[in-house]
């Protein structure tokens, strides 16, 4: 029989982890709660939301004393009609695993029921909304989590944030000789309907004009 | 020895794909990497945005061409997520089913293009026989061989065919045999174990903090698995338990123990399937019209603003994860925005840099034994 982390075991490790934010970061503006997903067994998650000034403080505490060691994923988002202080959101998500070296010949079986404390599995996701102008930035996390490093590039590439500080930054997913400032999931560009010619002369589509916009998606 | 900049890619047979790598070498040696991607990047978030939450389901199948259904079980769990639905019992387990069949299908797969980078031609023919087994299994539940547009939000597409169970029993168990011939032959190999053992060292700590995940990880000896760390389907219903192997050196695993923990990993997916299909509520010789209440149960079409869905799924190379925010066009009917984690975006700039101090011979085996797919890397 396949043993998972139970639910109580989940929602304890939710609990602690919401209580060991508020104590660190009462009254900063970085607010915690937990919340459950409504999927599958309807585990919780931690949900942080932080002012950028004060994310890096954040994340180093996150990833040395909160044991959230793996940064799987970052999402950019673009708001143009959003309020003032949300027109972009950056959204993090990471995951507590207990996951250590070994000595040679020996291996870590972990039983899930009996797993407590900092080994319990858990899911973070932080949300850091930024101010509706054309310049999205956020302290970079890449000396933090390595595995932050690409998801920044792609970030970018995709959206637009900044990311401020990030060493080596560069296209990951568009040609390299795409115009500075392109970003396709910003909201103004929208898909567009490709004309037979358009492909051939211009398969990149930067010269694409506008009046085919709203035909066909 | 002056170094020079060499570049492997974006058609050479070691990438599985479509991406370059820029090998640095000081003669046989690489002293530097450089992994370049996004060959074909096809925008699949961004067509997504203008895609109803069912109209989005085949283009995840396409994210990963030799593992659709896991990824259209993942896109699914995080929609579910979103807009609130309930699933039937019996429709969790033949997703688990279902995408343990394509583990194994996958899994072959990467074998298969595994054997001729070592030299061994013969793995080739042999695993796309067996692959062949599943694919046609899989086939009669979504009806293609490779896309199958299978799992629905609430449910799944239809239910399984009556005698598909004794079909699957018969082939898992044949399979089950196969493995160990496979064993026979790559174990015993001298070429086998003397390109993959003791080359291309990555430990477990390394690889997280890099973003690693999957059976690369497991190789390095700790059982960490979404599917008991963050459960999803009904794991912890049936009787497995996660494949992970004993590395050898402090380095952490070799290519060797990446290989090991993947056939350990099949046995697992054999075992599970097996049991599940004893298991399977309404019993296994019974088929349920399309849309019957224990295999589909209605989900509401529309995610308010604000809503968000969220899914970590252990998909055949690693978690993947899909993140959905709801309120986009049509009141809400589309996605407003849908954001992939593929795990292989990750995996790759790290294995390039694990290649650093090995030789140039040792590529083809490294970065195989890391199982690529360009697909879900470039989306």
């Amino acid at each position: 029989m396949g043993t998972t982390v139970t639910l109580s075991q989940n929602e304890a490790a939710a609990e602690e982890c919401l209580a060991a934010i508020n104590s660190r970061f009462s009254g900063s503006g970085v607010v915690a709660s937990v919340e459950r997903h409504s999927n599958a067994k309807k585990y919780a998650f931690v949900r942080i939301t932080t002012p950028a000034q004060h994310w890096q403080a954040l994340a180093k505490w996150m990833r040395f004393d909160l044991g959230a060691n793996y940064c799987s994923m970052i999402t950019g988002t673009h708001f143009p009609e959003g309020p003032p202080e949300r027109g972009w959101e950056v959204a993090y998500h990471f995951l507590r695993q207990p996951i250590t070296n070994q000595i040679p010949n020996t291996q870590t079986v972990y039983v899930a029921e009996k797993l407590d404390g900092l080994l319990i599995p858990m899911e973070f996701e932080v949300l850091i909304p930024l101010e509706n102008n054309d310049s999205p930035t956020v302290p970079t996390v890449q000396h933090i989590w390595g595995g932050a490093d690409w998801n920044e590039k792609e970030t970018w590439d995709l959206v637009g944030i900044k990311f401020e500080g990030h060493k080596n930054m560069h296209r990951v997913l568009n040609p390299h000789d795409s115009p500075e400032g392109f970003h396709p999931l910003q909201k103004q560009h929208k898909i567009r309907y490709h004309e037979h010619n358009e492909m051939y002369d211009d398969a990149q589509g930067f010269g694409r004009k506008t009046t085919d916009e709203g035909r066909v998606k | 020895m002056a170094q020079m900049w060499i570049t492997m890619g974006p058609q050479h047979p070691m990438t599985h794909g479509l991406w370059t790598l820029r090998v640095k070498v000081d003669g046989e040696t690489v002293v530097d990497t450089e992994a370049e991607l996004g060959y074909i990047h096809r925008g699949v978030e961004k067509i997504c945005e203008s895609r109803n939450f069912t109209q989005v389901t085949p283009y995840c199948d396409r994210l990963c061409y030799v593992s659709a259904m896991t990824w259209a079980n993942s896109y699914i769990y995080a929609a579910e997520d979103l807009l609130e639905a309930e699933v039937p019992e019996r429709a969790e387990y033949i997703r688990l089913i279902s995408a343990e069949l394509q583990r194994l299908a996958s899994h072959l797969m990467w074998l298969g293009a595994f054997g001729p980078d070592i030299g061994n031609l013969t793995l080739m023919t042999w695993c796309m026989r067996d692959r062949e087994m599943f694919l046609d299994l899989l086939q009669e539940l979504g009806g293609s061989r490779m896309h199958y547009n299978y799992p629905r939000i609430g449910g799944v597409k239809r239910d399984i065919p009556i005698g598909f169970a004794d079909r699957m029993i018969a082939k898992v168990k044949l399979f089950e045999h196969r493995i160990d011939e496979y064993e026979m032959m790559l174990d015993e190999s001298t070429i086998w174990l003397v390109r993959l053992q003791g080359v291309g060292y990555a430990n477990a700590e390394e690889m997280v903090e890099a973003g690693v995940s999957g059976p690369n990880v497991r190789a390095a000896g700790v059982n960490y698995d979404v599917r008991w760390a963050h459960p999803y389907s009904v794991y912890d219903e049936v009787d497995w338990e996660p494949a992970v192997e004993k590395p050898t050196s402090v380095k952490g695993a070799d290519c060797y123990d990446r290989y090991r923990v993947r056939m350990e990993e099949m046995r697992q997916s054999c075992r599970m399937v097996l049991d599940a299909i004893e298991k399977i509520p309404g019993g296994k010789n019974t088929n349920y019209a399309n849309g019957d209440e224990m295999i589909f149960q209605k989900a509401p079409t529309r995610a308010p603003e604000g809503a968000t869905g969220f899914s970590n799924y252990e998909c055949t190379r690693g978690a993947s994860q899909f993140y959905i925010q709801g309120g986009g066009e049509g009141r809400g009917k589309n996605p407003y925005r849908l954001s992939i984690r593929s795990p292989m975006f990750i995996t790759i700039p790290f294995v390039a840099k694990t290649m650093i101090g090995y030789k140039v011979a040792d590529i083809p085996a490294i970065m195989g034994s890391f199982d690529p797919c360009i697909g879900e890397t470039d989306r």
